[in-house]
């Protein structure tokens, strides 16, 4: 009887382990499939979506550092001085926008590595 | 989409909104217009879709409740691929977000329509949802160590506050651009749209010159099968981009 439930352990304990390393083989596969997928869609479409997220990304950078100039120039009342430095600030923010978009997500801590 | 009923075409009366019940409420005008019109039968087909295609609960779906249990498992796989597991508890906010633009897109394709999304101050309204989630969930969750997201590590002190400026800015170009995007697309896709079918209109009625209208017809057939794939493409970026931005909401500054 003992031994009988030695055997019963053991085999639960082989089969949990079987288990676990299927899941883990499949949790491996998952990020793999799906970048095979993003590969197949139509290249049409990806071009088209990347063009147009980087012209977005780009112009909103500019348009949000026009909006902070105006807006500190109506505050203090220093016309053009904030507009021409916020418009520089904004167009960086722009281009590192693109170069984000450009870089992967991996970017943010890439610069330190 | 080319039937205009005078001589000129114009591109750009798909657009306008116009009050259907007039209200005024508290000094404040709520009429309800043709946008809130196809605001709810967007939300109507929605809800059709989703209670109609899972009444039965069958094992073996049918085409509805397949339909129904893709989107879901799409949006599922979407929100776990870049925000994570934790990402799942805002599932319901881009679940919601990815129908009702897909579904606004799509309905907007149809002939005598409207497109919600075609509106910069309905996009502009769902990204600053989005923002606004972000930065009150970032700082609910990490107080003000969220402020982290905007510090990059391993810059020189010299330039540490150029660099923060930039990610501020940045950061706030986010439900602009968010915004823009999916309004640019939809108003350009039914603008050219639009303008194809002109060409045919004016092409038939310009004697021997009939002969080539077909040209811009196949023009159409084939930017309608673009502008599908564009309101499918916009409703997914919309709903990984919220994803993205969750994520930093989740883990700021890594």
């Amino acid at each position: 009887m003992i031994e009988n439930d030695r055997s019963d352990d053991e085999a639960l304990k082989a089969r949990l382990e079987r288990l676990a390393s299927a899941l883990q083989n499949k949790r491996n596969e998952e990020p793999r499939k799906s970048a095979s997928d993003d590969a197949s869609a139509s290249t049409t479409g990806r071009a088209l979506n990347l063009g147009v997220r980087v012209l977005s990304e780009f112009v909103a950078g500019i348009i949000v550092g026009l909006v902070i100039g105006l807006v500190l120039d109506n505050w203090f009342s220093t016309k053009p001085l904030f507009l021409i430095v916020f418009l520089a600030f904004g167009t960086a923010a722009g281009f590192y926008n693109v170069y984000r978009i450009a870089a992967g997500p991996q970017a943010r801590n890439g610069g330190s590595s | 989409m080319a039937a205009s009923a005078g001589n000129t075409i114009d591109p750009i009366h798909q657009f306008q909104v116009n009050k259907i019940v007039p209200i005024n409420l508290f000094g404040q005008d709520v009429s309800f217009s043709n946008a809130s019109l196809f605001m709810a039968i967007v939300v109507l087909s929605i809800l059709g879709l989703m209670v109609y295609g899972t009444r039965k609960q069958a094992l073996i779906p049918g085409r509805l409740q397949a339909a129904a249990e893709m989107s879901y498992e799409f949006v599922a796989a979407t929100v776990r691929g870049s925000a994570g597991q934790e990402g799942m508890r805002f599932f319901p906010l881009v679940f919601s977000l990815f129908m009702f633009v897909l579904f606004s897109n799509l309905i907007g394709l149809v002939p005598y329509t409207f497109t919600v999304t075609s509106q910069i101050l309905v996009t502009f309204a769902f990204a600053a949802l989005v923002i606004l989630t972000v930065l009150l969930y970032g700082f609910w969750r990490h107080g003000l160590h969220f402020l982290r997201l905007f510090v990059p590590s391993g810059v020189s002190p010299a330039l540490l506050w150029f660099v923060m400026l930039i990610e501020v800015i940045s950061f706030l170009s986010r439900p602009i651009s968010l915004s823009v995007r999916l309004f640019a697309n939809m108003l350009a896709g039914h603008i050219t749209l639009k303008v194809f079918g002109g060409f045919v209109a004016m092409l038939m009625g310009a004697g021997a010159w009939a002969a080539l209208a077909p040209l811009p017809l196949l023009g159409v057939v084939a930017l309608t099968a673009l502008e599908l794939l564009v309101a499918v493409l916009q409703a997914y970026v919309f709903a990984i981009l919220t994803c993205v931005y969750l994520n930093d909401a989740i883990h700021p500054g890594h």
